[in-house]
Parts: C-alpha cells; structure tokens; sequence
C-alpha cells in the first residue's frame, strides 16, 4: 500500500462543553477518492477545518505527508487544497484577479498564464474580467474549484461541492474530480450524495456524533453486506450507532 | 516567514480599497473640506486666535489626524469584517501565513490609506491656509504609531463584531465623541477644571498635537509622550 498522505491521529476537537471529533484515527492513501459521509453535525467540516487551518484540534496529531499541521502548518497548508461548503466570493475582485491573488496567498509566485489556464479548464474564460458577485451560483462553485487548485495541491478536500447544485454541474464536478485524480491528486471528499460516494469513492469512513464508526475500502464494503446499496448500509450504521448513543 | 504571501496580503488589501477609491479616499476628502469650509473660514473669520494662532491654522492638525484614525480604524475593521461575512476569510486562513504577517498586511495597508488621505487633507487645507509642519520627526513618528493603533484596534473590532452595528460602535460612539471633545474645534486651555485635566488624557483630539504650530499643542505632546515612555517602559518591565 503506497504512504498515507494524511495521517490523524487520536484527534479531539472540542467547542466548550461539546466534543464536536472525539478520538479519531485515519489515514488517507497517496490518490485515492476517499469519501466521508455522515448525517449533518457529525463532524466531517470540523475534521476539514482541523487540517486545513481553520480549526485547531483539542488533542491529537494530524500528519500531511509527514508534516505536522501545527507544527509545520506552512509547509501543510501548501499540500492542501480545500474547496469550502459555502460559496465565498470577494466582490471587489474578477475571476482572474482572485485567481492571481489565490496563488500569491498560497505562496506560488502569481502568474497571469497559470490564471488563464485555470479558467480554460473550468469555462470560465468568458467572465474573466467581470466582478465575481455576477457569476451563476455554478460558475461561482467552479471559482472555488479552481481557487483550490492554484498551488497544485497534494491533497484536495472537497467540503460537499454539490449541495444545493444542478444535476448538469453535479456531472461536470464529478469528471473534474476524476481528472484531478488521473492527474495523482488525492481527494477527500463530504457529500450527502451517497450515490456519488458510491460511484466515485475508492474508500470509505462514516462518521456520527464525531466518532469514526468505519473505514473501508468501497468494493469489500458492498461485497461484505451482500451487494446492497451503499446508502442502506449507511442508513443501518447510523441507525445501529444512534441507538448504542441512546443506550 | 512567507515574502510572496505577505506582499499578496498586502497588495490585495491596497487594491481594496483603490477600487473604491470614491468612498475610502475622495469621501473622506469632501468631508474635511466642508470642516475646513465650515469652521475655518465661514466660522473661523469671526473667531479671534486660539493659543497664539488663527482659528484656520488651528484646526487644521486636528482634522488632518482626525482623518488618519477614521481611515486607518475603517480599512482593516471594514476588510476583515466583510470577508468574515462573505467566508473569503477562509482564503486567508487556509494560507501558509502565520498570524504576525497578517497583522503586517493589514495593518500596513490601512497606513497606506491613512497616510494618502491625511496627507491629501493637509494639502487640501494649504488651499486654504499656509500651514507648515515645524516637527518631521514628531509628525511622522506619531503617524506611524496613531494609524498603525487604530488599524490594530479595527482588527480587534473586526474580530469582534457580529453585525455590521457592532462595527459602527467604535467610530460614532468612541472616536467621534473623543476626536471633537479632544480639542480639534478648540483649545482645552479654553475648558474650566476638571475639563481642562480630563481632556489632555483623551487620545482622541490630542493625536494632532505634534502637527500643530502653537505652545499649547506642544506642551500637551509632552505630557503624552512622558505617558507613551512610561506605556513602554511598562510593557518591557
């Protein structure tokens, strides 16, 4: 098996009184899809926000290719790309001009052709020049993808692109995914899309209430529960383990 | 420490609010003309000296830092609050940038703006009076320190804020009342006891002191710069 590119360890995040990841371990293999699903508030954006930098764990380690993200959260956070739940956009800057910024915050030296490039591939060409708050709710998602990608990362996290989404841009999304990973990108991705998980996913983890309730592999998940869908075996482990809760 | 992404921050931050430029820079010069215009000449001509100067040259220190705190307080609370609001700061969290760097982006960027604006006011109030700076090393050392405070204190108050209200809070219930109390419009000299005392601690309308021509400016300056020796001294204790 080739080297984690992730690696958690024992990591707890907790907001007060609220334990919001509670001792979670998992690795992450150089590029696969590993999908994480989980009802909402289980804890899938806190774990992203804990590896990206948007949130410092409580306790445990997280290792990006044998980083520390605490430690050596420069050298991580230039192996990381995130593309976020929410669309964000900056109002006072065009595509290729937050296209140029991205790469100058992600510390690669801003280059007008990589920009461009960018907006090929992502069709957005067209609206280079004009202000980002005039784009479509899916030419703005598409931005984002490409924000994310401005310093070639390593490792992608993908924070559930297609809610609230059209089916014509769910596909569009997806094949970009695809290509990322042909290109050796590895992606970790939340979706409430089973379906997608499904279909696109080489692994993987069902998290609840900020514990890991399993990790494994797509093809022997489906194999060891007798060729059901993955969203029945998914509704049955959330199920089992809101009742192990209750309990 | 990261140089591309320092200068990004920073550039990005100046492009801000060069793209506004008709709200972050010519507003505020409109402003202070119509003071300059107001109390300088209409109100200014019927009014005798003030501390050995004419009213006009009087008021100009006072508007020209006044101007600064305004601006440099505005920049960094009004960039970090909107991209608190509209989730770019995310953008930023996720960059390779410890948090020393930002605060020299933004704080260095709202400088930048505070310093093109007074320095615009001061050239808009040589329109109307001769006013010469008799202090460089003062004027551009309490410059440096009044705008680089008042950035830091838009990032707290970014920081803090919820709602665009809570963003208003500190300029029109602090920095206004402090600025127009604090001796821009008159002397403090003027003021009976306890007002007299009370005032020469009020950062707000003092901070123009050292811009300032008359005995009075520089008598308050001192006392000031005897309370910034004993901040520091403090602090290194």
């Amino acid at each position: 098996m080739k080297p984690p590119v992730l690696r958690c360890r024992h990591v707890t995040k907790r907001y007060g009184k609220f334990t919001a990841l509670e001792d979670l371990s998992l690795e992450v293999y150089e590029g696969e899809i590993f999908a994480l699903l989980g009802p909402n508030g289980a804890g899938k954006s806190t774990l992203i926000h804990c590896i990206t930098g948007l949130a410092k764990q409580t306790k445990g380690s997280i290792e990006v290719l044998g980083f520390d993200t605490r430690r050596d959260f420069r050298t991580t956070r230039r192996l990381v790309g995130l593309v976020p739940q929410e669309i964000n956009y900056d109002p006072f800057f065009t595509p290729l001009e937050s296209l140029m910024i991205q790469m100058g915050l992600m510390g690669v030296e801003p280059s007008r052709e990589r920009a461009e490039g960018l907006l090929k591939t992502f069709a957005l060409d067209e609206k280079r020049d004009a202000y980002t708050r005039t784009l479509s709710g899916g030419m703005k998602r598409r931005l984002l993808v490409a924000k994310s990608l401005v310093h070639d990362p390593r490792l992608l996290f993908l924070d559930e692109p297609t809610a609230g989404v059209d089916v014509e841009l769910r596909q569009e999304l997806w094949q970009e995914v695809e290509q990322l990973r042909a290109a050796g990108t590895t992606i970790v991705l939340t979706t409430h899309y089973i379906e997608e998980a499904e279909q696109l996913a080489d692994r993987v983890g069902i998290l609840h209430k900020g514990e890991l309730l399993l990790v494994e592999s797509r093809e022997s998940l489906l194999e060891r529960h007798g060729g059901r869908a993955l969203e029945d075996i998914y509704l049955e482990l959330i199920r089992k383990a809101d009742g192990r809760h209750v309990a | 420490m990261s140089t591309i992404v320092l200068k990004t921050l920073f550039i990005k931050e100046i492009r801000r609010f060069s793209k506004v430029w008709l709200q972050t820079v010519l507003s505020p010069l409109v402003t202070t003309s119509l003071y300059f215009l107001v109390f300088g000449v209409a109100l200014g001509s019927r009014l005798r000296e003030i501390s050995g100067v004419p009213y006009i040259q009087f008021v100009v220190p006072g508007l020209v830092m006044m101007t600064m705190i305004r601006d440099s307080f505005l920049n960094t609370s009004s960039s970090l609050f909107q991209s608190k609001i509209n989730g770019t700061i995310t953008d930023i969290l996720v960059a390779p940038i410890g948090a020393f760097e930002m605060l020299l982006a933004y704080v260095g960027a709202a400088m930048i703006r505070a310093i093109i604006v007074g320095t615009l006011v001061y050239l808009v109030a040589l329109t109307f009076t001769w006013f010469p700076l008799h202090h460089i090393g003062w004027t551009v050392f309490f410059t440096i320190f009044v705008t680089a405070t008042l950035a830091m204190l838009g990032i707290v108050a970014a920081l803090w804020a919820e709602r665009f209200d809570h963003l208003a809070i500190f300029p029109n219930f602090v920095l206004l009342p402090l600025a127009f109390l604090g001796g821009v419009f008159y002397s403090i000299d003027l003021l009976p006891e306890p007002w007299n005392t009370i005032s020469r601690f009020n950062p707000g309308g003092r901070a123009g002191f050292v811009l300032g021509a008359s005995r009075s400016h520089q008598r308050v300056a001192a006392q000031w710069l005897q309370l910034a020796k004993l901040v520091i001294m403090g602090g290194q204790a």
